[in-house]
């Protein structure tokens, strides 16, 4: 017996002194390493997937253009010009001549057509955006012609980081359906998918020689966008060097990653922004007075201070800080409990003495923290909030229930754009619907319908007029009180001294456009 | 012998029945929408009904049971409503990951739990008792997310001699072809004969394989301890003290065989249940395995996949129990 444990030490300390080697600093010039927080890609199939893939899938596809709206301005990508029409039904877009998807193939009208008929035809995930499209018609090998059921923005959806992506059809066809799924491209960009380890969660991008664009000037040849999911591996990475870029990092650790000289702290807007919304069908939220006076007694300063610690801002109606449409002369509501008191008198509530219901998402600490701070405050008005943490699922199923006074009172929710218009807001979140989908304050106002739907229309003509309009729509908003518009967050990244050349663009949530970066020697 | 494993394996094959059923009334009970989550966050309406039809989910539950355990039977658990992949392939590709980190967590953790318990036993409070039990019921009580954080801080941060997480370090995977054989990482470097992939493999499995096999470490050694106490005690190692065989002899021979009953029991339930609840040392060491999976199964209801880790988790249990009732059998005194 002895012998075999004298035989267990030797091989534990063999197997000690085999793996304890020092490791060097792991950082070359050969990739750049994005630590992202969740996994990379759901589903591979540009036409469906509509999640995190945008991080992946905006360095393999190309869109015919990109929206930079920070500047507000476009990027021509595949489309080298566009034109509109002037009753803004027909949209003739030029391509860009010599390019070649990652199968040899070249780019032209056809390959345009085909992939947003197939992502059209598909009807999963973001495709939707293309509702107003009524046909695309192929002019010639590089012009493209898209008739519009009604006037819309369509060089915005043609940009858009979910479901605008342009393929192969060559690839694509040669190929069963659940190809592009189980993680193969057909895609023109600038990368190419060189592996990609789902149960790892790593999605390996290597340089494609043939992009349009070339290859001169300083880039990075692969590229890696891994999953970690813990944010304090996600730091401690950052600091040692090991990855490029890192985001959603404890506002906390902010202060002490500035002081990091390895490392830059790049804030920016997001177009993603936290809300409240109030069930306008069921009392006594049904009543705008009341809903007046609980958007007087939420506490905006606080909550930006405590749970963004300063990173974000309060919001000023629906339209986040950044985004066209957005107005700084729009009305905002200011905590002021005497003015909250004043209006539930009116309302008929002088002692307050009701309950609600408010459901957020379960694990989610910003909401939790927010919706606690609203809760203190509410009390000091005798009003008792129930808060309920629930999976998204449950929350919005409850928020769905066909009884209406089953349904919560109060829903909290981020909102984040899928094309960059005001409508993805005012329509999703407040246009009347019959059956509640994404609307959940229930909000029926034909007056703002209308008003969003002219914006809309005017938005594919006159981005000017439009902006008025969909203003005007939001007066009504703040009028009726029907949302708390808690605030517009701040995009936080995390990169390494020598990560150069990104850019955030909120348009593209998290997205790292690799062919735009390079290590600094 | 062997109509005991036919009663065991029809038994397990009933169980797993059972478990199939609760699982799949309990998560459709859940208030969700499949067929929302199919099509995606932000879907119409209509697509949404579209999906409803195409997955089946109009029907009667009865009828998508039915449909479910008659492609289960074909070896088909459906397809996750996240990533739209086969359930099968998913698990496929994680769980031989999370069952490596397991076994050599388990091994490491009887190489070093059961010497420990026999040393206290054998110097019963003694200062290596004392010490042993302190070392146990701390590696016991230690809570695994604490454990990593330090671990990594330690290791990784401070003294760099081992990485932060992941499998492998990110220039093998980029640089080298990674042997795939039989899915098991350990395996698959041996096979090939590729050392610098095995080495590196080691490197990255310390740290997690601590955290996962601390608590087993624990556990074994108190196991050993209290078995062999009371075996020590008994009548016929008393017998065997006065034939005046060796302290050693019985010790090894008589005792430490009598007392693997038990330790054999607690290590293959503390397996069982690490292959489930990986999730945390998973997380925080970006392991490639089947925790990660199920915590996203979970908080996004994705139904399939939680019936599908179920299924395997009823498997694993089944098996291990098997296993630890053969291993106990060997016992001459148990009659099964």
């Amino acid at each position: 017996m002895k012998k075999y444990y004298l035989l267990i030490v030797v091989t534990f300390l063999l197997f000690t002194f085999f793996a304890f080697t020092v490791i060097g600093n792991s950082q070359t010039d050969e990739f750049a390493f994005y630590a992202y927080n969740s996994t990379p890609v759901t589903d591979w199939d540009p036409s469906v997937e509509f999640s995190n893939g945008i991080v992946s899938l905006n360095n393999v596809y190309e869109t015919l253009l990109r929206y930079d709206p920070l500047e507000d301005k476009f990027v021509k990508l595949l489309a080298t010009d566009y034109t509109a029409s002037s009753d803004g039904l027909t949209w003739t877009f030029t391509l860009r001549k010599g390019v070649k998807f990652h199968d040899g193939t070249e780019l032209n009208a056809d390959a345009v057509k085909f992939s947003i008929d197939r992502t059209i035809e598909m009807n999963m995930g973001a495709s939707f955006i293309w509702a107003p499209v009524d046909r695309i018609n192929v002019v010639d090998d590089y012009t493209v012609e898209f008739k519009l059921k009604y006037p819309a923005p369509l060089d915005l959806i043609c940009s858009s980081g979910y479901a605008a992506f342009i393929m192969s059809p060559t690839a694509v066809k040669s190929h069963p359906d659940s190809w592009l799924t189980e993680g193969h491209e057909a895609g023109s960009g600038p990368y190419k998918l060189e592996k990609y380890q789902q149960e790892r969660g790593e999605v390996i991008l290597t340089w494609f020689e043939d992009y349009w664009g070339g290859w001169e000037g300083n880039h990075f040849k692969k590229a890696v966008i891994k999953d970690v999911s813990e944010a304090v591996t996600r730091r401690l990475i950052i600091e040692k060097g090991e990855a490029d870029i890192t985001i959603e990092l404890p506002y906390e650790d902010i202060t002490s990653l500035q002081d990091n000289k390895n490392i830059n702290v790049l804030i920016g807007p997001s177009f993603q922004n936290l809300m409240l919304f109030f069930n306008t069908g069921k009392e006594p939220l049904n009543n705008k007075l009341v809903r007046q006076a609980l958007s007087y007694a939420f506490p905006y300063q606080d909550v930006v201070s405590y749970c963004l610690e300063g990173y974000g801002r309060q919001g000023r109606g629906p339209i986040p800080y950044g985004l066209w449409g957005h107005s700084e002369e729009l009305f905002q509501y200011k905590y002021d409990l005497n003015k909250a008191k004043e209006l539930l008198e009116k309302a008929g509530y002088p002692e307050g003495g009701f309950k609600l219901l408010l459901t957020y998402l379960s694990g989610d600490e910003a909401e939790r923290k927010t919706v606690e701070l609203f809760k203190a405050k509410l009390a000091e008005l005798n009003i008792d909030l129930e808060i309920r943490g629930m999976p998204w699922d449950s929350q919005w199923a409850l928020a769905r229930d066909n009884n209406l006074e089953k349904r919560q009172d109060i829903f909290i929710m981020y909102w984040w754009p899928d094309v960059c218009d005001p409508y993805c807001w005012l329509y999703s979140n407040f246009y009347s619907e019959e059956e509640p989908f994404f609307n959940l304050c229930y909000y029926k106002n034909k007056e703002f319908d209308s008003l969003a739907d002219k914006a809309y229309k005017e938005s594919g003509i006159d981005r000017d007029k439009a902006t008025k309009t969909y203003i005007k729509a939001q007066d009504i908003l703040m009028e009726d009180a029907p949302v708390v518009y808690i605030y517009d967050k701040k995009n936080v990244f995390f990169l390494n001294k020598t990560f150069q050349g990104f850019k955030d663009n909120p348009a593209y949530p998290n997205v790292v456009f690799f062919y735009d970066t390079y290590r600094e020697k | 012998m062997l109509s005991f494993l036919v009663r065991r394996l029809l038994l397990g094959i009933l169980t797993l029945f059972g478990v199939i059923l609760i699982t799949f009334i309990l998560v459709r009970v859940v208030p969700s929408d499949p067929a929302a989550q199919w099509v995606g966050g932000r879907a119409t309406p209509e697509q949404v009904e579209a999906a409803r039809e195409e997955l089946g989910l109009d029907k009667p539950i009865y009828v998508q049971l039915e449909h479910y355990i008659r492609d289960l039977l074909k070896g088909n658990l459906g397809y996750s409503l996240m990533t739209h992949q086969p359930i099968i392939k998913e698990l496929k590709n994680r769980f031989p990951a999370t069952l490596e980190l397991v076994l050599i967590s388990s091994i490491v953790a009887l190489l070093i739990g059961l010497p420990l318990g026999l040393i206290s036993a054998k110097a019963k409070n003694s200062w290596i008792d004392h010490f042993s039990r302190f070392f146990s019921i701390g590696a016991i009580s230690i809570p695994t997310f604490w454990l990593a954080l330090v671990l990594q801080l330690i290791f990784f941060m401070i003294l760099e001699v081992l990485p932060s997480g992941g499998q492998l370090s990110m220039k093998i995977i980029l640089f080298q072809d990674i042997p795939r054989v039989t899915g098991f990482m350990f395996l698959d470097s041996l096979i090939t004969g590729n050392f610098v992939i095995l080495k590196d493999f080691l490197k990255h499995l310390i740290l997690p394989a601590i955290c996962v096999g601390a608590y087993t470490i624990g556990l074994v050694a108190r196991m050993t301890r209290s078995a062999l106490l009371e075996i020590l005690s008994e009548d016929y190692i008393k017998a065997a003290r006065s034939y005046g065989l060796t302290e050693r002899l019985i010790l090894y021979s008589y005792a430490l065989k009598n007392s693997l009953g038990p330790t054999t029991t607690v290590v293959t339930l503390a397996m069982g249940y690490a292959l489930m609840n990986t999730f945390l040392v998973e997380s925080i060491f970006s392991w490639p395995g089947i925790g990660k999976y199920v915590a996203n199964a979970v908080t996004c209801l994705d139904y399939p996949a939680i019936i599908g880790i179920t299924i395997l988790g009823a498997c694993a249990y089944i098996i291990l129990n098997l296993i630890t009732d053969i291993i106990i059998s060997l016992d001459p005194r148990v009659k099964l």
